[in-house]
């Protein structure tokens, strides 16, 4: 819930609503409670809200209009009698054309049953009320019953809901029956949408229900809250004249508050993202048959139909796909064999068979979705049509009705036999490498892992150590200890056994315990100072060569030795601020490039583990993990008894994660877009063809796509990412996704499917990539750029028909954007300058930041602020009950209550505050004895009593919603500086803070340079 | 007169289509790896073989036309020798296996503007030839 903030803004709207909000809110969240009637809405209706999202289409005719309308207020009804009062758009859809009526009049009973299930919904109805006037809206649903030939959609957009609506109810029961042409729904999809975002002003609550997912408790208040000055003129000219005007004016959110001269923007009021990420939904309802967006995201569902269209769309036009993400809920992917015959494709343009795909001709032809060729079916895949022209065994065809499906690779997709997986460790043994304990962590952690290493029983494992010299080990199956071998020859590196040094886990797995056990005791006393690593990993790649596979790279001093020796860079403030500052944060020898190539070459992926306290030059050791499709890791000033946690975790999950290998990975579309730019960790293997030597499911990649036709003449266009690899069973797959999103004519359209998540992504990754060639500055003044071209677009679409002067336009798709940018304005990567983030950690962050699915970034851009005390204080919620710590707070000092315990948690560590005035059991429960101490010299352990039992818990479903960093607790005080400050309130980034702005005046600043046009 | 010939016929010519066969190879080669007719660690090892002494070749050649007083050459292939030049302090001559399909188009064009170049002073240069050679004719017959 998290939202008292929230709550608050909305407060000042609601005199209208309150009469009526007072009663309903009341009934969800009473927990809070301190509020008056009308706080409660603004209460979370969230954490339900996602269920409630689905609702609207699940058939729930009843289900959708109720909730709203009745719950917050029995006004509606009397207006309802106005017949120009259009109905909310969500309502429209989902029931029949005689619902609504109906469900007004019964909306007053239900109130107190349904509303208990409906939390979710109320909370929203509440903050609906803001619009009585919104019920304007609704009048629609008149219109409806007649079914508006699909045809109208088009036009729809523009206008609002007027028109939508009708089509609205068309496209839906077309779903079942239309599948096959895809084309057909498009057009009316478009209709529906607008009608949602139309509601903003009036039709909030609408809008809330079809967008729901996106809105958390929090934001719809915003739109509400505006109350003041801007409001009115929002809410009026709905009720007064001309529809489509106020559609259109709704279709904006808008804030401003006119404070005294200036415009300000209330804190309170600003959007937030407290759900997190929420993948949108809007084509899954349009086309059923698309995968999930978990694999693939699109910035904007919608493909612009001509090259001006797209000219004028300054935000990145692309996708970000996660191929191999894992399945939602438990759901696996079918795999599909074809064998005997080879798999089913296009003739010509290679598409994969796919469920958009038509057939015809008895089911002896089927038309490519893409390039719209006949081609013929293989007579092993022959079936026959049914009456409504779909094959007869469809039902036992995954791939005609999936969007995501796997297909067996015959013999013409392989170059070579399926490689084993292959797991090759290359562990620094230098003193600091001993000193730190790493060693030891790592041989335990591989050694518990052993079991667990897909692909048994052909895994093959090796490992070498270095210091100035290399150190092989022979593990053939007939030793009983292992053989070490050492090459002290760094100018002419060879590999002293040609077989032996990489044998199969299986056979020689006695061997391989017997080394993993004696690793960390064989080099206790070595004072070596050296670190070759140029040659050692040299020698890996001679080692691996043969079979390419995974290679592990714990380095923990600078390399000094021999090729590929760095030198210590990056401590020259003075290089800030120049052309050559970029310089720092590319590799410096080419050597590394060029062995990143190598590795590609022969399907190897490299994984870096940084452990030093120095400077370890992670800009050129990255580069080996970027064109590898590897990645880093990095924990500075690594101690095993405080990092070894994490390290433990992070490298378990890298070996035992699925793992694809020997990869690559082509995305195709139709005649017209072409994907030029690629971004993420992977080597391009042709123009688009991308190589990945391994890949698994913490890896995402965007792209970008460009038109090269000025105007597409299709109405659908579809993306078909292939992913073709090696499973770990040794089974040569393809995973294919297919994905159908309409093309638009309507830039408007184009802002309404827009997906912030995707788009965050991209710009990050861009901006990431262009801190490799400019100033950090450049990199900042590019995002905002992007997003005051893109926001000011917007806004000349409605400048015209309404008075804009000192507000703030934008989307309701877009509503985070602005402050995802100034989050990642203010990230790790391109915070600041020299002194405000080591160079190595900069470098480690641009890296995860290049690799990292969209959740994942978008928690580490916007972490969560959780407070615990009450949960950990009152022994009355049951332990298992973790809903009350789901609420997340805005990151503002402001959410900071000296008297209470926070978390912090931003998926890759969590920080735990203690305010100053907590009270003493708290800590002394948590800390145990030494609750006194200084913080960073405690470790969080699990005390023995109840409290930090729960904190053990919440730890524990933090850690598990996504396993592929592990949170190590940091531990802080109110008002302990340094630590406070770089741990926690420079993350804070709603505030002020040194040379950064807070989210109220990156708004200001937003929204000046929007007007100045 | 036997110099200047010399300049034109044994040095001058031979060296501009030496220059003119590796820009279009070079070019071919890119357009190669546009439509995925080679790949890209072939392509960039069979570009980056030829940088260097063409680099070389054309610094020579501009230095030559300094030394022997050829002023119009000489400021022809200046820019071009600076160019090199400097693409050699940046270390950014050779072309780079992991970036090739970034750079694809700017070094496609940089090559196709380089292969124009060298074509004009081939041009140049044959033009210088025939007109030597008419020359000399000319003061046979008298």
């Amino acid at each position: 819930m998290g939202t008292e903030n929230p709550g608050r803004p909305t407060f000042p709207s609601r005199p209208a609503s309150s009469p009526f909000g007072a009663a309903q809110p009341v009934t969800p969240f009473s927990s809070t409670g301190p509020v008056a009637g009308s706080e409660p809405p603004p209460y979370r209706p969230t954490p339900p809200a996602p269920p409630q999202a689905a609702t609207p289409f699940s058939s729930a005719g009843p289900a959708a209009a109720r909730p709203g309308a009745p719950g917050f207020r029995p006004a509606p009804p009397g207006r309802f009698s106005d017949p120009s009062i259009p109905p909310p758009p969500r309502a429209s859809n989902a029931p029949p054309p005689g619902g609504p009526y109906q469900q007004f009049p019964a909306a007053p009973f239900p109130p107190t049953t349904q509303q208990q299930q409906r939390a979710p919904m109320m909370g929203q109805a509440s903050q609906a009320p803001p619009f009585p006037a919104s019920l304007p809206a609704q009048p629609q649903m008149p219109f409806v019953p007649m079914g508006s030939p699909p045809s109208q959609s088009a036009a729809p957009a523009h206008l609002g809901p007027n028109a939508p609506p009708p089509t609205f109810q068309p496209t839906f029961p077309g779903y079942p029956s239309k599948q096959a042409g895809a084309e057909m729904q498009a057009p009316p999809m478009h209709s529906n949408f607008p009608a949602n975002q139309g509601n903003y002003g009036p039709a909030p609550p609408a809008a809330a229900s079809p967008f729901l997912s996106h809105q958390g408790g929090y934001v719809p208040s915003p739109p509400m809250a505006p109350p003041v000055g801007m409001q009115q003129p929002g809410s009026v000219p709905p009720m007064g004249s001309v529809q489509g005007l106020a559609e259109d004016f709704n279709a904006l959110t808008m804030q401003t508050r006119p404070g005294t001269m200036d415009p300000l923007f209330d804190p309170k009021e600003l959007p937030r993202p407290l759900e997190g990420d929420v993948e949108s939904k809007n084509l899954a309802d349009m086309y059923p048959m698309n995968c999930s967006p978990r694999y693939v995201r699109l910035t904007t569902s919608a493909v612009p139909s001509s090259q001006s269209l797209a000219s004028r769309w300054h935000l990145p036009l692309g996708a970000v796909v996660c191929p191999l993400a894992e399945p939602p809920g438990g759901e696996e992917v079918p795999i599909v064999n074809f064998a005997p015959a080879s798999v089913v494709r296009c003739r010509r343009c290679r598409t994969y068979v796919n469920p958009y795909m038509t057939f015809t001709e008895a089911g002896r032809k089927f038309r490519c979705n893409v390039c719209t060729l006949l081609n013929d079916v293989p007579s092993e895949y022959y079936a026959q049509l049914d009456a409504t022209g779909k094959r007869v065994d469809i039902n036992q065809r995954p791939e005609l009705t999936k969007g995501t499906v796997e297909f067996v690779a015959p013999a013409e997709y392989m170059v070579r036999p399926p490689m084993p997986p292959v797991y090759f460790f290359l562990i620094d043994v230098s003193i600091s490498a001993v000193r730190s304990g790493m060693i030891e962590v790592v041989a335990n952690t591989i050694k518990s892992c052993l079991d667990e290493l897909p692909g048994f029983p052909r895994t093959q494992i090796g490992f070498a150590t270095f210091d100035s010299t290399i150190h092989f080990y022979n593990m053939k199956s007939s030793l009983t200890q292992p053989q070490m071998l050492v090459v002290s020859d760094l100018d002419d590196i060879f590999i002293p056994l040609p077989d032996d040094l990489l044998v199969n886990l299986s056979e020689s797995r006695s061997v391989v315990e017997t080394f993993l056990d004696s690793l960390s005791t064989m080099f206790q006393d070595n004072v070596n100072l050296e670190s070759a690593f140029g040659p050692a990993l040299k020698s890996a790649f001679m080692v691996m060569s043969q079979l390419g596979g995974k290679l592990l790279i714990f380095q923990n001093s600078l390399p000094s030795l021999g090729v590929g020796r760095l030198k210590l860079r990056g401590d020259d403030s003075r290089v800030y601020g120049t052309d050559k500052e970029h310089g720092l944060r590319l590799p410096e020898d080419p050597f590394y490039k060029q062995m990143a190539a190598e590795f590609s070459k022969y399907q190897i992926s490299t994984n870096v583990y940084a452990f030093s306290d120095k400077y370890t030059d992670i800009a050129s050791l990255g580069t080996l993990a970027k064109y590898t499709a590897g990645q880093v890791y990095y924990y500075p000033a690594f101690q095993s008894a405080i990092h070894g946690e994490k390290l433990r975790h992070e490298l378990r999950r890298d070996l035992t994660r699925e793992t694809a290998w020997e990869a690559v990975m082509r995305i195709r579309c139709a005649k017209g877009v072409r994907f030029t730019t690629y971004h993420g960790n992977f080597m391009l293997r042709s123009t688009d063809l991308l190589a990945l030597p391994a890949v698994d499911c913490d890896k995402a990649f965007a792209m970008q796509l460009s038109l090269e036709e000025t105007l597409l003449t299709t109405q659908t266009m579809y993306f078909q990412v292939a992913l073709l690899y090696t499973a770990s069973c040794g089974e040569r797959r393809i995973r294919v996704h297919t994905m159908a999103v309409p093309v638009v004519t309507e830039l408007a359209d184009i802002y309404r499917l827009a997906d912030t998540g995707a788009i965050v992504s991209l710009l990050s990754r861009l901006a990431i990539e262009k801190t490799l060639s400019q100033k950090l500055e450049d990199a900042r003044t590019a995002v905002q750029l992007r997003i005051v071209k893109g926001l000011r677009e917007y806004r000349n679409l409605y400048a015209v028909q309404h008075r804009l002067a000192n507000r703030m336009i934008y989307p309701e798709s877009l509503k985070f954007l602005m402050l995802y940018g100034l989050a990642l304005c203010r990230s790790t990567a391109l915070r600041g300058g020299y002194g405000d983030v080591p160079l190595d950690e900069r470098c480690a962050a641009g890296h995860i930041i290049m690799t990292v699915t969209i959740k994942r970034l978008l928690k580490l851009l916007y972490p969560s602020l959780i407070r615990l005390d009450e949960y950990l204080l009152k022994a009355s919620v049951p332990a298992d009950d973790l809903k009350s710590v789901e609420r997340r707070l805005p990151l503002t000092g402001e959410s900071l209550d000296s008297r209470g315990l926070y978390i912090y948690d931003d998926g890759f560590r969590c920080i735990i505050w203690f305010g100053r005035v907590i009270s003493p059991d708290i800590a002394k429960n948590l800390l145990g004895a030494d609750f006194a101490a200084e913080l960073s010299k405690t470790t969080l352990g699990e005390q023995d009593n109840e409290m930090s039992r729960r904190l053990m818990r919440v730890l524990e479903k933090l850690r598990n919603t996504d396993r592929a960093y592990y949170q190590l607790s940091h531990l802080v005080r109110q008002g302990e500086q340094p630590k406070e400050g770089f741990l926690l309130l420079a993350n804070l980034v709603e505030d002020q803070m040194g040379g950064n702005s807070g989210y109220a005046e990156w708004m200001l600043q937003i929204s000046r340079q929007v007007q100045q046009s | 007169m036997g110099l200047d010939l010399i300049f034109w016929l044994v040095i001058c010519f031979p060296l501009n289509v030496a220059f003119l066969a590796s820009a279009f190879y070079q070019v071919l080669i890119l357009s190669d790896l546009e439509s995925d007719f080679v790949n890209p660690y072939d392509a960039s090892s069979r570009i980056n073989y030829f940088i260097l002494p063409e680099f070389i070749g054309q610094g020579l050649f501009c230095a030559l036309c300094l030394f022997t007083g050829h002023w119009i050459m000489f400021l022809l292939t200046v820019p071009v020798t600076c160019y090199h030049v400097m693409l050699y302090m940046k270390r950014q001559h050779l072309i780079d296996v992991t970036e090739v399909f970034r750079v694809l188009n700017a070094e496609k064009k940089f090559r196709i503007a380089k292969l124009a170049y060298y074509l004009t002073i081939i041009i140049i240069t044959v033009f210088r030839l025939v007109l030597m050679g008419v020359y000399y004719l000319d003061s046979e017959d008298e």
